[in-house]
This record gives structure tokens, C-alpha cells and sequence, in this order.
């Protein structure tokens, strides 16, 4: 009876209009009576209507995409009902505005990001190095002698590496005096890389230039072995999946002194570099949100070889280098209830330094823990806050055997950090936050401040501001001779504009930068040292990426420009350090062709001359080098769904890049210091390797990791 | 008195029963209305349609799956009709948010895990170059694991058949395998049945169209 009679009534016609809060309208939003199935969409105009049987008081609710829910009770005891819906944007993490001053963010996750993790792996010239493949973004200069990251006009020292926000001492292996090291830490393991070149969150200290902040990866899905055998050496890995945790682990061996014997090189060895290095990793999920993870590697690495006297190179020095690392990183991850999570983690490094020249033995000691806690809260759509407290403590000496007094340093440095998102609209936030540190060297406490602001000019378009103050530790050979050196400082402001249009990507950055409290020699004496230095650094650079225009092809191309100078070491006054070059440029290019399943790859870099010291001229650092400039290039070729064949040659072309120039320290019988360009280890580096998966799902294989 | 307290709670208990079988009827008679509408849509505000009334009827129903099941699918499509690279990732994303409700609802459901391997194949198509080594892995793990819920499943048959066939054809490999799948589907689409009078019926003119390939 009940239902003869609601079929009786008389109908409802509701009519309206759905719009945003400008009053423009909002076409294909969904409109309904809550708990019945009386409804209708939009139309283009954003106008609706619809007829309902229902009676008595019912909810409208009117949805749509990147709006919050708007609902009106309506009594449908009327014939005809007009709604106007006002929808109010919904501040949402994944379509509002993000800061991208100074940041490159890579990630698998994240489809927005403008450079992937495996961008790293598969970049011409860089050799499956993180360095190397970042060196061909804007921000960096090429210093082809030491391997490492230099950003805009910082030493190499000054950009710092967090693995799940944890501090890593030591991130690259041990080198022989101007050849280039490697990264420790392999890229495949990562889900995400933000490489930051200034401006970055108060959650890392105690980095002066940049902070490359590294995402492991989660659990694997499957089980597996890898192989590799590579002209260099050979490498075995397996991953063991389980329902909610993985396990893998990999061992790898490296000797360089076949391919050495092969090829000449600039440097005279002994023994050239041989290495053992194993890795492990184990996550666990635990309950609905939480995930442990444990990760841990050593490395073992052994060379020596003659050092040439510059003024007679038939007296030599024989130098013999061991060198032992271990890392040991744990972290875990959970939400504690819907509006706050944790992360907390712990790190352990040590790297210990054996270094023989001739009859003098130096046992280097650096050794650090690192512990962080991190809260992140959600407090409302507009507001993200995060905070969190750190100790780092490290533990660093060199014993020389000639002597008895052993330099070092034990220094402990508890921190805290507080910041907040704050989202005025999807269109603009601000970011403002704060480190507090105290050092108990030198018993001070220090407050450094942190903002940021980002603003959507258009639906591709955004602009970005940043601005902080930085600090870090003087360098171990420094801060172990006088333990009272306070920490060096830098301030960064950086102002960035940046366009992603359908997979192609455009940004200029530019920024200021000064330095100040660097280390200084007190009147060129080494052994008396003061924070009286300063400097300061200045550039624009250009970014632009492209992955549509040419079918199967992505490339980016690089520019930057550095001004800067600095007073600071054994400088007598402030000139452009060796390390830095005005113009840096580079092309990566990546080529797929389907038809003989292989990716092509090149990459083209040149970096303008750097300044070097000549003692026979009056001026300091007067000296410039000749351009650098590099073409190298890779092939991966997959025969196999299981099998990769990858070959990869540097300075293709084989150009004689000089890096700089060392003197002699004395003068000869014509009153002339000699010199000796410093160049590469050898013109090229030629790489095969082959790498082979077995795993039960056949298309597995090592692509994601090369 | 037995009987006299029998006759109402009867009468009361047919009424129930009537009532909720026209309760389920309306619940069929809508969704068969809009599937129509959702597999013969052609533009994506059509399918936008479709999606919004599915959402309405499972919003109302609350622990129906087949709502959820048909917005999601309703999203692949718009995926597949829109052309810019970032508007298809958030249609896709918007089928996964329908999927997930679909699958709270019923978690063994084997149509609902081949339509996330749809969602994962779909990535694909957006950055081949790309995402074809993750997204491409990760479809046919979950192609895998909705035959091993019902080895009768032609949809995930016939899709998990498109993704060995290219898999094979990029690497040169036997199509053999591939084409053994699609017989499979193919044979399924003829004697699939289901008790569920909205039991999904898509996808048999696509394994027909592939037919050719494996000649």
C-alpha cells in the first residue's frame, strides 16, 4: 500500500545550476538525492534538472572532482525547486601547487615529476653513477677530477646525502688523488631522488649547498636472481618476496687491473683498485600503514700506485690506499591516526681510511650515528605541518704514526625543526619553518630560518621563491686540528619558474647565494686556521625537457651560468675558486628503436675553462684551463625479455680534457715553478656488462635497475 | 492460536520479501540501464553520465559491487577516449578510487582484479617508453593472479593474451603462448556464465579482433 501510494504522488521537478565559487559553471558534476537513485550530471552550462518521487525533507548533494561536497536539504513537498550549487575548491596534495624552487624531484610514484629514477640509470656518460647522471641537470658544474657533486659554486663537501632522511657520512668511495670516485650507493635501489641545489626543508642540516635526499624502495612483489658480468667484474643479487616483506641481498666484485692492462692510463698503479662490496635489504610491512626497513653494505676497497715528482718524474712515492665502509640504516614508517604520521630512523656509518705514503702511515677514523624522529600532520586540507628532533653525533681522528698527538673530534649536534605548508588556495602556498642546533664543540645553539612560497600562474605554469639560512661543520681535515671552528654559513635565495606542458617540461631558475664563517688559513699558514672567510655565488640556469616531440626519443638540455668568488682556504683574497666554471651545458639524448629492441643513448657535456693557480704569475688563481667537453654514449640492447646487453663508452671522441694544473713547491735553477696538468685517468672508459634475471614471471629483468 | 498469530507474521514476511524483491528489481533495472548506456557511449561526457548514475545507485546501495565495478570501467573508457597524458592519469586514478570501493564490498571478486590489470595496462599506454617495464609487469601479475580467483574468466584471459602478445612480438619471441591464452578467452566468451544478471559482458569483441593475429 505503502508503495501504491508513493507512485501516486505528485513529482518534484528540481532544476538548477552547479558553479565554483566564481560563478563560472561547473559542467559533468554528479547530483543526487542521498540514499535514492534520483539524480542527474550537469550539463556543459553547469545547468541540471530532474524529477524525483520522493517526499518529505531529502539531502542533495552535489559532487565533483577537486571540489568539496556540497549538500541542501530540500522539501519535496513543493512541485518545482531551484538549486544554485556554489562548489568550494578542495585543496588537494596531488593538483595544488608544489614548491620547485631549487628542487628536482625524481620518483616512480609521482607521475609529475620532471626527472625519474631511472633517468639515473639509463643517462649517457654517467655510468650508473646518482652523481653522474645529476651532473647533466642545471645547478651543477662538472669537476671531471673528483666525481663528485659541485653546486652552484660550493665546494664538493657541501652537498649532503640523506637515505629515508637519514644522514649518510661518506657517499662516495675512496679515489686516488684526481681521479673521479663513484657513489656508494647504487641507484636501482631508490623509488625516488629529490635533488635539491638550495633552498631546501628545515628537516636537513648540516648541508651548506644542496641535500640529495634518496627514497628506498618498499617491499618487492616477487622473487628473483640477478646476474651480472661485466668487463670490470661481476655482481650476483637475489630478492625473496614474501606476503608482506622482502628480502635481497647482492655481492659484487670490481677489478679494474685487467681492463687497466688493456688500456693506458694517466695514472702509474701499483695495484689498481679492487673492491668487494655486498648489500643488503629487508622491508616489512607492519599492520595496515606501517613499514620497517632495514638496509646495510660494506665495501672493501684496495689500490696503490707511484706518485710521480713533478720536477723529476723518476723520483716516485708509492701511495697504497685501504679503505673499509659500512652502513647500516634502519627506519620505520606508520600513521598514527588520520591526521598524523611518523617516521623515525637510525644510521650507522663507518668508514675507516688506511693511507701508506712511502715510510709515513695516516689511519683515518670517521665514524657517526645518526637518530631522527619526524611527525607529519595533516591538521586541515590547508594546513601541513612538520616536525621533528635529531641527534647526529660523530666521532672522527687521524693517527698519524710519526706522531703521537692524534688530531680528531667528537662532536655532538641535537637539532629540532618545525615547519608548515600553508595552503592559501590549490593556487598558492607558503612554506615557513626553522632549524635549532646545538653544537657541544663549540657550546652554541643556532637558529636557522627557512621559507618558501610557490604560486600557479596558470593551469601549467608556476612560480617559486626560497629562501634560507644553511650551516655545516667544517671539513674533518679542518675541524680536526682546531675542534673551535664554528660552522660555515650560507644563506640562498632563489627564485624559479617553471612549465610542464603534456610530457614536456621548461623552467628558469635564478639565484644569490653568500657565504660566510669559512674556514681561512691565518696568513696562508694551514695549521692556523679561523672562520674569517666568505664568499658568494650567482647564476641563472635553464632546464628544458621533451619527451613528446620526437616519437620514442626523450631528451633535456642543461644550462648554467655561476658567477662567484670566495675568500676562504689559502686564497689571499677572494678570486673564483678551481672547482668552478662559468658556463656549464649539456644534451642527454635517449633513443628507443622497437624494431632492434635497443635504447640508444648520448650525452654531450661542456663546461668552460676553470681558473688554476700558477705560482710563477703575480695574480692568484689567474690561470684557466681549456673548455671540457665530452660525448658519450650507451646502448641497451634486449635480446631476451630476461637477458640485457649493455655497452657504454665516455669521451667518445677521445678529447684531452685538462682539469687544472700542479706546481711544484720549489722553484727550479731558472726561478720556475714546474707544472703537470692534471687530466683523466684515460681518454675513454669502455663498459660492457651482461645482465641476466631468472625469476617464475619471465619479463622480469634488470632494466629498471641499470 | 497458533494460527491466528501464524497469519499476520506470514502476511508480514510476504510483504518483506515483495518489497525487497522490487527493491532488487529497481536496483537491476537501473544498473541494466546504465551498463547499456556505459558500453555504448561514445564521448567522455556520456561516459561521465553513466559514471555519475553508477555512483549514485552505489552510494544509495551501499553494499552492492557492481556500481563501483561499472564507474570504474566507465573511467577506463573516458582514459581511452582522452587524448592529453595527464587528464588520462586522472581518469585512471579515478577508476582505481571506484575499484577500491568495489573491492571492500567484495574481495574475491575476479572481474574486479582483471579491471585494476586494465587500469595498470592503460598506464602504459600513456608514457610507453617509459612505463612500459613497470606498469607492463605489474598488469600481467594481476591479469595472473584474477585467472588463478576464476580460471573461467574470459575478460582476464583476453587482456592477459594482449599483454603476452606484446610482450612477445617486442622481443621477436613465439606468439604460441599468447595465442593458446586467447583460445582460452575465446572459448570462455561462449560458455561464460554467471548466476549475476549483471555480470560484466565486455570485452569479447576485442579478443575477436585479435583472432587474426594468431593465424
Amino acid at each position: 500500500m505503502l508503495l501504491v501510494a508513493g507512485a501516486l504522488a505528485a513529482q518534484t521537478k528540481i532544476s538548477g545550476m552547479v558553479t565554483d565559487t566564481k560563478g563560472e559553471p561547473i559542467p559533468g558534476a554528479n547530483i543526487l538525492l542521498l540514499n535514492t537513485y534520483d539524480g542527474t550530471t550537469s550539463g556543459a552550462d553547469g545547468k541540471f534538472d530532474f524529477l524525483t518521487s520522493e517526499e518529505v525533507i531529502q539531502v542533495l548533494v552535489v559532487k565533483f572532482i577537486g571540489y568539496k561536497e556540497y549538500r541542501q536539504s530540500l522539501d519535496l513537498t513543493a512541485s518545482k525547486l531551484t538549486v544554485h550549487a556554489v562548489l568550494k575548491e578542495e585543496i588537494n596534495q596531488l593538483e595544488a601547487v608544489t614548491i620547485t624552487a631549487g628542487a628536482f624531484a625524481a620518483s616512480d610514484e609521482s607521475r609529475r615529476t620532471i626527472f625519474r629514477a631511472l633517468d639515473i640509470a639509463t643517462t649517457a656518460g654517467a655510468t650508473a653513477d646518482i652523481a653522474g647522471a645529476l651532473n647533466t641537470l642545471p645547478g651543477t658544474q662538472k669537476v671531471g677530477e673528483s666525481g663528485r657533486l659541485f653546486v652552484r659554486g660550493g665546494d664538493g663537501n657541501e652537498v649532503r646525502t640523506f637515505i629515508d632522511g637519514m644522514l649518510v657520512l661518506d657517499a662516495y668511495g675512496p679515489a686516488a688523488p684526481n681521479t673521479p670516485s663513484r657513489g656508494r650507493f647504487l641507484p636501482f635501489m631508490f623509488k625516488g631522488t629529490s635533488f635539491s641545489t638550495g633552498g631546501y626543508s628545515a628537516e636537513y642540516g648540516q648541508a651548506l649547498s644542496s641535500a640529495l635526499v634518496l627514497d628506498s624502495k618498499d617491499e618487492e612483489q616477487s622473487s628473483r636472481t640477478d646476474f651480472g658480468l661485466l668487463s670490470v667484474g661481476a655482481d650476483v643479487a637475489h630478492t625473496q618476496a614474501w606476503k608482506n616483506a622482502s628480502w635481497a641481498g647482492k655481492i659484487g666484485y670490481t677489478n679494474i687491473r685487467p681492463y687497466f692492462g688493456l688500456i693506458n692510463q694517466e695514472v702509474d698503479w701499483e695495484k689498481a683498485p679492487v673492491s668487494i662490496e655486498g648489500s643488503s635489504a629487508y622491508r616489512q610491512r607492519v599492520g595496515k600503514s606501517g613499514m620497517f626497513k632495514v638496509y646495510g653494505n660494506f665495501n672493501h676497497s684496495n689500490f696503490s700506485l707511484h706518485h710521480h715528482d713533478i720536477d723529476d718524474p723518476d723520483v716516485t712515492t708509492l701511495i697504497d690506499i685501504n679503505n673499509n665502509f659500512r652502513y647500516l640504516n634502519g627506519s620505520y614508517k606508520t600513521s598514527l591516526n588520520e591526521k598524523w604520521s611518523l617516521r623515525s630512523g637510525l644510521s650507522y656509518t663507518l668508514t675507516q681510511n688506511d693511507v701508506q705514503q712511502d715510510d709515513v702511515r695516516v689511519k683515518e677514523y670517521d665514524e657517526g650515528i645518526h637518530s631522527k624522529v619526524v611527525f607529519d600532520g595533516s591538521l586541515s586540507d590547508k594546513v601541513e605541518i612538520r616536525t621533528g628532533a635529531e641527534v647526529i653525533n660523530r666521532d672522527y681522528h687521524a693517527a698519524v704514526d710519526t706522531s703521537s698527538f692524534v688530531p680528531g673530534f667528537h662532536e655532538v649536534i641535537p637539532a629540532a625543526f618545525v615547519e608548515a605548508d600553508l595552503y592559501a588556495s590549490n593556487k598558492f602556498v607558503t612554506r615557513v619553518g626553522g632549524r635549532v642546533e646545538y653544537n657541544n664543540l663549540l657550546n652554541q645553539l643556532s637558529v636557522d630560518p627557512r621559507i618558501s612560497l610557490a604560486y600557479k600562474t596558470g593551469k601549467t605554469g608556476q612560480v617559486s621563491f626560497a629562501y634560507g639560512k644553511f650551516r655545516q661543520s667544517p671539513k674533518n681535515e679542518w675541524l680536526r686540528w682546531d675542534n673551535q671552528l664554528a660552522a660555515e654559513k650560507s644563506d640562498h635565495y632563489i627564485l624559479n619558474y617553471q612549465l610542464i606542458e603534456n610530457r614536456r617540461t621548461f623552467r628558469v631558475e635564478g639565484y644569490y647565494k653568500t657565504y660566510s664563517h669559512l674556514v681561512k688559513f691565518e696568513n696562508g699558514n694551514p695549521f692556523v686556521l679561523n672562520n674569517e672567510g666568505s664568499g658568494y655565488a650567482r647564476g641563472v640556469e635553464l632546464f628544458y625537457r621533451d619527451n613528446k616531440t620526437i616519437r620514442n626519443a626523450d631528451y633535456w638540455i642543461s644550462y648554467s651560468f655561476l658567477d662567484t668568488e670566495r675568500d676562504y682556504l689559502n686564497t689571499p683574497y677572494a678570486v673564483t675558486p678551481s672547482f668552478a666554471s662559468a658556463h656549464n651545458f649539456s644534451v642527454v639524448y635517449k633513443h628507443f628503436v622497437a624494431k632492434l629492441k635497443t635504447q640508444f643513448g648520448a650525452t654531450y657535456s661542456f663546461t668552460s675553462g676553470r681558473p688554476y693557480n700558477n705560482p710563477n704569475e703575480d695574480k692568484f688563481n689567474n690561470g684557466r684551463t681549456k673548455s671540457y667537453q665530452d660525448l658519450s654514449v650507451n646502448i641497451s640492447y634486449l635480446p631476451k625479455p630476461h637477458l640485457i646487453v649493455y655497452f657504454s663508452c665516455t669521451n667518445l671522441l677521445g678529447r684531452d680534457n685538462i682539469f687544472g694544473f700542479e706546481y711544484s713547491t720549489t722553484q727550479n735553477n731558472e726561478g720556475f715553478y714546474n707544472s703537470r696538468a692534471i687530466r683523466q685517468p684515460a681518454p675513454r672508459f669502455v663498459f660492457l656488462g651482461v645482465f641476466i634475471t631468472l625469476s617464475k614471471d619471465k619479463s622480469i629483468n634488470q632494466l629498471p635497475s641499470l | 492460536m497458533k494460527t491466528i498469530n501464524i497469519i499476520p507474521l506470514a502476511l508480514l514476511v510476504l510483504a518483506l520479501l515483495a518489497f525487497k524483491s522490487a527493491a532488487n528489481d529497481r536496483y537491476i533495472e537501473s544498473m541494466q540501464k546504465n551498463m547499456q548506456l556505459v558500453y555504448t557511449a561514445k564521448t567522455i561526457d556520456e561516459l561521465q553520465m553513466a559514471v555519475n548514475a553508477f555512483e549514485r545507485i552505489g552510494e544509495a546501495e551501499k553494499n552492492k559491487w557492481e556500481p563501483f565495478y561499472y564507474a570504474s570501467f566507465g573511467y577506463v573508457m573516458m582514459a581511452t577516449r582522452e587524448k592529453e597524458a595527464q587528464k588520462k592519469d586522472a581518469y585512471l586514478d579515478l577508476s582505481l578510487k571506484a575499484l577500491e570501493k568495489a573491492k571492500a564490498i567484495n574481495p574475491g571478486e575476479s572481474e574486479i582484479t582483471t579491471m585494476e590489470g586494465f587500469v595498470h595496462m592503460m598506464r602504459v599506454t600513456v608514457d610507453p617508453a617509459t612505463r612500459g617495464q613497470q606498469y607492463s609487469g605489474l598488469a600481467m601479475q594481476t591479469f595472473g593472479k584474477a585467472i588463478a580467483m576464476n580460471p573461467e574468466n574470459p575478460r582476464a584471459l583476453s587482456l592477459m593474451a594482449q599483454m603476452q602478445y606484446g610482450t612477445a612480438q617486442f622481443f621477436g619471441a613465439s606468439t604460441a603462448e599468447a595465442c593458446g591464452t586467447l583460445n582460452k578467452a575465446l572459448e570462455k566468451f561462449e560458455t561464460f556464465k554467471s548466476d549475476n544478471p549483471l555480470a560484466p559482458t565486455w570485452g569479447k569483441p576485442m579478443a575477436e579482433g585479435m583472432r587474426a593475429q594468431c593465424k
